[in-house]
Formats: structure tokens, C-alpha cells, sequence
């Protein structure tokens, strides 16, 4: 992939003269319900984006299935940063920061495995897993005066968990994590609560030229591409059932969430649905740690997919990797990582119920992977549309006539979308929800939002 | 080895070479199809998750997650996917050229062959001059087939594809997309 002739032109301003007059730009344009096609691909914007958004925001670093044991690790990043997310012998989960306190080397070259210690390569500055330094050859006669208590591996300051799912935030302030995810604990809970869920394996990892906002914006709601963009996999008979229409449902899409939202298709049955797991699996779930009213979205629930800010994306389905087998439910968790203006790096888990068969998690892994992945029958085309988003974005047309995306479906008289006010959950819940952008909207109104905040920096 | 059998196995390096370069061929000609024709109803298709590994790991190959793990059925689904015009990551099409190399016969008996393989992809895409690349080594079990592919001048059954793993060179995958056999 050719990334460098991509990158977004810069024209005469000064990094803050052009920062500004994107986001003023996209103040007046989200009034319009419109986003500058430029945002996609800029440096300046792009520079912002690390250290307003990735460096204040709750950013995901992975699921304690991912690090069972004390010692367990994985290399992780924040924004661009790189991370240690380790289980240390106290059962503690840590986030450390990647970088000899000597001189910046990497103390963890891996990207998984299960250490006490790590030891960095250069000089030998060892570390436990805890972070704190308990070596330093020579040190009596080299570093006497060392104070090995100030030198523990940086941390990110703040590391919070949510229903097995761990969030870390490098800002020196953060709100706490349940207050930051706010509304859209509600959602979680039906997927990570009532199911105790664990990752199979490892993470699928790829590089996308297009900018980590675009999937975001799909994944925060774009129902009303399935049909068109999906074609080549519903023709041959692997789309879900509610998504190809063949089972009747009705499509909320979920908005003001907290900044987060959610899409979400209930099947009006007396029959239990959790998202196509068998009734084998469902015996397996936590039945009492719902509420009522989430229960019964729980039960009616088809295809879901949602979105927490800034980078985080689910799809939960009742999917399958041939015509002829049976629907199996599947969850891939993605995250778009940022990796330049215009360009990302994907991150996909797939997660099963963990009390399942080991047969049952083996078919949710297949169908999963062969759903969303880098070789997912519906991932690719998705993947394939956006590439060349990015060399628009980063045009000097697009600068020149001010180009736009568009956010108003459903806003015009006869709209089909409507507030559906007798919704149990938080968040406005729109009937007809594949025919809204309000969902879309949330998340360039919270990345607007987040950009601009002064009181961040 | 018998000094009488040095024959057979020239041809039968030769031979499933030939297999080798023909199956790429047809990936390369778009011919999809015609792939699929030549794996067997119980072929077994996996291209495992690697990661950097410290090098005292056991393996660096995921045996529980995977790019691709496929079935007849599943490799069917694939191809008449892509081979669609609603394919959107393969229409306009990647273009492709796979290198095979390293032949090595591993083990092999009137029935089957194993072997493994190196195969770069040269991919490229749109007006772009750098391709991609994709490198790995490929451990396969080719099967006597009376359907199979055989050059003209074999005598009886053809072969078929009945096993391969693939394993990459790579822990990022470097394409946006791995919408092609490997
Ligand atoms: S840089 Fe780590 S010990 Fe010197
Ligand atoms: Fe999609």
C-alpha cells in the first residue's frame, strides 16, 4: 500500500489557522447536518485528533480474557502510543507505558506471552511486572544515587474495567469510566453482563487506507448501506436474517447516548432470540443481572451493532459462513486504530459465550472471521468502498469548494424515522432506524465536541 | 532410496510443481471456478494468526484463530463472492501474480503427497505503482483424484488440493483486504 503519496495536501496556512478553520467549518456544517470531507484526511487535523482525542478520551486496550493468568501480556496502544497490558503477579491489570525509563528503549519486544519481569535489551534495567525497577547493573557503582521508587515504568494513570472490558486514559483527569461510557452501560450490560463472554485467540490485524473515522461513522449507524455495499454477500446467501429482510424486525437506532450509539433490530416474538445463540447457549447466561426491560430487548434481539467513542466497534449476529449451516451468534470487536491522516489499522476479536462447547465457540470464530475480519465476505467490500475517501478528503478540491458529507436522511417531512418515546433503554431510541443519520451525527458531534475543548489541553 | 526409484521421483516433483504453478495460474486468471474444482469435498484450508513471539515461544501460530479456515463449502461461498460484481473489494479486480518456490516433497504415498512451499503474491491495485506483497510458506496435502489436474502426459489419476495451511510472513496483514486464495 502506497500510503505516502496520499497524504493530505498542505496548503499555506499555519497548522492552527487550518485547525481552526476546519473545526469552525465543521461547526456551521453539522448545523446542516453536514461534516467537511476534509477532516479524513489532514495532517494538522490529524495531530489534534492524538492528542485531543486519543490522549483525553477512555481509549479500549482489551478484554481480561486476553491476560487470564498473572504475568500474561499484550502489546497494546493508545492512539499511536505503545502499551503494555499485563496481569501482574497480584492479579492486578496494569497499563504500562513501553519505554525504559533509562533511555526510551522498548522493555517489551513481544506481542504476547507470560513474564515476572521485563528486562530491557539496552542495559539491562529490569522491571517487574508491576512496573517498579528491581535491577540496574552496576547500580552501586553507576547509579548510587538512583532512587529506583521514581523510575517505575510509566503508567497510564488512569486503568478501569467494565464488565471485562479494560479502558485506559492518559489525560492527567479523567471522569470515571462508568460516568465516561454513561448511557451505553446499559447496552453493554446486555452483551457482557448477561453473557460472560472471552476472546478466542488473537486479535486479526490489517492496515486500511482510510481514515479510523470512516468505519467509526459506519459502525456508529449506517444501516442504510447493507443492501447496496453488502450485495456480493447477501447474493450468496450469508446475510443475517434480519438484515436481508427474510425475518420480519424493527431497526432502532439509538442516538444521544453519551456520545456513543447503538443499532439494534428487534424480532416481535414469543420465541427467545439473543442475537441467534441456540437455546443450549442461552442456558448458559446470567438470566438475574438484567433489568426487565433490558431482558426483553435481550430476548428480541437480531442483528446489533454499536459504537463507543472514540474508536471502539461491536457487531453482535446471528451470522454464517455457508447457506447450509446454521446461524451461529457471533461478536467481533474492532478497533479502528489511527495510523496517519487517512490511513488506520484494524483490530478484530472475536468473542463467544464462555460457557458454550468448545464446538459451538469454534463455530462462532469461523463465522465470525468469515464475516468481519481482513477476509470477511461483508468486512471486504466495506473496506474496499472506502479506500480512495481519503484522496478526495485530502484534495485541494475538496478544500477549494468546501465538499461536505451528508448526515440528513430521515429529516425531510415525510421522514419514516420516528422517536419511538415508550423506549425502556437511555439514549433516543428512532423507529425505522436505518433511514436516520442521527446516530452518525453523535459521533461528530462528540468529535467536534472533544476537538474543540480548550479546557483539555 | 532405491536407486530404481530415482525416476518416480523426479516426476513426481515434477509433477506436482506442474499442479502447483497450474492452480496459481487459474487464482491468477480469475478462474475461480476452475479452483474450486481441483479441492477435494474434505479439503482442509487455514491460514493461522501470527504474532511476534520471543523466540523461546513454542510457536508464533495462533491454533485457535485464524484468517482464513475454510471448508469445501465455505471456500464455494468465497469464490462465487469475489467472482461476483457486487464484490467491491475485488471489482475492479486486484491484480495478482503468485511466485511459487521451494518445492519440497515431504513425505508421499501411492494416494497422497505432502509437501510444502514458498508463494509470494504480487498484488496491485488502482493506478498504484508500489504492490503489495504477500509472503509465506504453505504446507499441503495434494490427493490422487480421477478429477483431478494432470498434465498430458500423466498417465491416470490427476490431483487435487485435500489440505493447506498457510503461513505468513506477516502479524499485520499489509493488503486493506484478503479477498483472494492464498
Ligand atoms: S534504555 Fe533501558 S536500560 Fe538503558
Ligand atoms: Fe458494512
Amino acid at each position: 500500500m502506497s500510503h505516502d503519496s496520499e497524504r493530505s495536501i498542505s496548503s499555506d496556512e499555519s497548522d492552527p489557522q487550518q485547525i481552526r478553520r476546519l473545526l469552525d467549518h465543521m461547526a456551521e456544517a453539522l448545523e446542516q447536518n453536514e461534516v467537511p470531507l476534509e477532516i479524513l484526511n489532514n495532517e494538522a487535523i490529524y495531530q489534534r485528533e492524538l492528542s485531543q482525542i486519543f490522549g483525553q478520551t477512555w481509549t479500549y486496550i482489551g478484554h481480561v480474557s486476553e491476560i487470564p493468568e498473572p504475568g500474561d501480556y499484550r502489546q497494546r496502544t493508545i492512539g499511536e502510543d505503545p502499551f503494555i497490558f499485563t496481569r501482574d503477579e497480584n492479579g492486578e491489570i496494569r497499563v504500562l507505558f513501553n519505554s525504559c525509563r533509562h533511555r526510551g528503549a522498548n522493555v517489551c519486544r513481544a506481542e504476547k506471552g507470560n513474564t515476572t519481569h521485563f528486562r530491557c535489551p539496552y542495559h539491562g534495567w529490569t522491571y517487574q511486572n508491576t512496573g517498579d525497577l528491581v535491577g540496574v547493573p552496576q547500580k552501586g557503582d553507576g547509579f548510587d544515587h538512583l532512587d529506583a521508587d521514581d523510575h517505575s515504568l510509566h503508567e497510564a494513570p488512569h486503568v478501569d474495567e467494565y464488565n471485562g472490558l479494560v479502558f485506559a486514559c492518559i489525560a492527567p483527569d479523567a471522569q470515571p469510566l462508568e460516568e465516561y461510557l454513561g448511557g451505553a452501560t446499559w447496552y453493554l450490560d446486555m452483551y457482557f453482563d448477561l453473557i460472560d463472554m472471552e476472546v478466542i485467540g488473537d486479535p486479526h490485524r490489517w492496515v486500511v487506507d482510510a481514515d479510523w473515522k470512516t468505519p467509526t461513522e459506519n459502525f456508529y449507524g449506517d444501516n442504510y448501506h447493507v443492501p447496496m455495499g453488502h450485495k456480493s454477500a447477501i447474493d450468496v446467501g450469508i446475510g443475517s436474517e434480519t438484515a436481508t429482510g427474510e425475518q420480519e424486525s424493527e431497526l432502532y437506532g439509538i442516538a444521544d447516548c453519551d456520545g456513543h450509539a447503538f443499532s439494534v433490530y428487534q424480532i416481535e416474538s414469543e420465541e427467545p432470540m439473543f442475537w441467534g445463540h441456540p437455546e443450549e447457549v442461552v442456558e448458559t447466561f446470567n438470566h438475574d443481572v438484567l433489568s426487565p426491560e433490558q431482558y426483553e430487548v435481550a430476548r428480541k434481539s437480531g442483528v446489533t451493532l454499536g459504537s463507543i467513542f472514540p474508536n471502539l466497534s461491536f457487531i453482535f449476529l446471528g451470522g454464517r459462513d455457508d447457506p447450509n449451516k446454521d446461524p451461529v451468534g457471533t461478536f467481533c470487536l474492532r478497533q479502528w486504530q489511527p495510523r496517519g491522516p487517512g490511513e488506520m489499522e484494524v483490530w478484530n476479536w472475536i468473542l463467544a459465550p464462555a460457557d458454550a462447547s468448545t464446538e459451538y465457540k469454534e463455530r462462532v470464530y469461523e463465522v465470525g472471521m468469515s464475516t468481519f475480519s481482513v477476509s470477511g465476505n461483508f468486512e471486504a467490500d466495506d473496506i474496499g468502498i472506502w479506500d480512495g475517501i481519503d484522496e478526495a478528503a485530502g484534495s485541494v478540491f475538496a478544500e477549494r469548494v468546501e465538499a461536505t458529507t451528508q448526515f440528513t436522511m430521515g429529516t425531510g417531512e415525510e421522514a419514516a424515522a420516528t422517536v419511538d418515546d415508550d423506549w425502556a433503554g437511555p439514549g433516543t431510541a428512532y423507529a425505522n432506524g436505518g433511514l436516520t443519520d442521527e446516530n452518525q451525527l453523535d459521533f461528530y458531534r462528540t468529535w467536534h465536541e472533544t476537538m474543540v475543548n480548550e479546557g483539555a489541553e | 532410496m532405491q536407486e530404481d526409484q530415482i525416476p518416480n521421483r523426479v516426476t513426481l516433483q515434477h509433477e506436482c510443481e506442474q499442479f502447483l504453478y497450474h492452480a496459481a495460474a487459474l487464482l491468477d486468471d480469475r478462474r475461480l471456478n476452475e479452483w474450486h474444482e481441483l479441492v477435494t469435498d474434505d479439503i482442509s484450508y487455514r491460514v493461522p494468526i501470527r504474532t511476534t513471539r520471543e523466540r523461546a515461544s513454542d510457536t508464533e501460530f495462533s491454533d485457535t484463530s485464524y484468517h482464513m479456515k475454510e471448508d469445501w463449502d465455505t471456500l464455494k461461498v468465497r469464490t462465487e463472492r469475489m467472482a461476483s460484481d457486487f464484490a467491491w473489494s475485488e471489482d475492479p479486480p486486484s491484480r495478482t501474480r503468485r511466485q511459487v518456490s521451494n518445492v519440497r516433497i515431504t513425505d508421499s504415498s501411492d494416494d497422497e503427497i505432502e509437501l510444502t512451499n514458498n508463494l509470494v503474491i504480487v498484488q496491485s491495485r488502482k493506478s498504484e505503482t508500489e504492490p503489495d506483497l504477500l509472503s509465506m510458506k504453505r504446507h499441503e496435502t495434494l490427493r490422487r483424484d480421477e478429477d483431478g489436474y494432470a498434465p498430458e502426459w500423466i498417465n491416470g489419476p490427476g490431483l487435487k488440493l485435500a489440505e493447506r495451511e498457510v503461513l505468513l510472513d506477516h502479524t499485520v496483514i499489509p493488503t486493506s483486504s484478503l479477498s483472494i486464495i492464498l
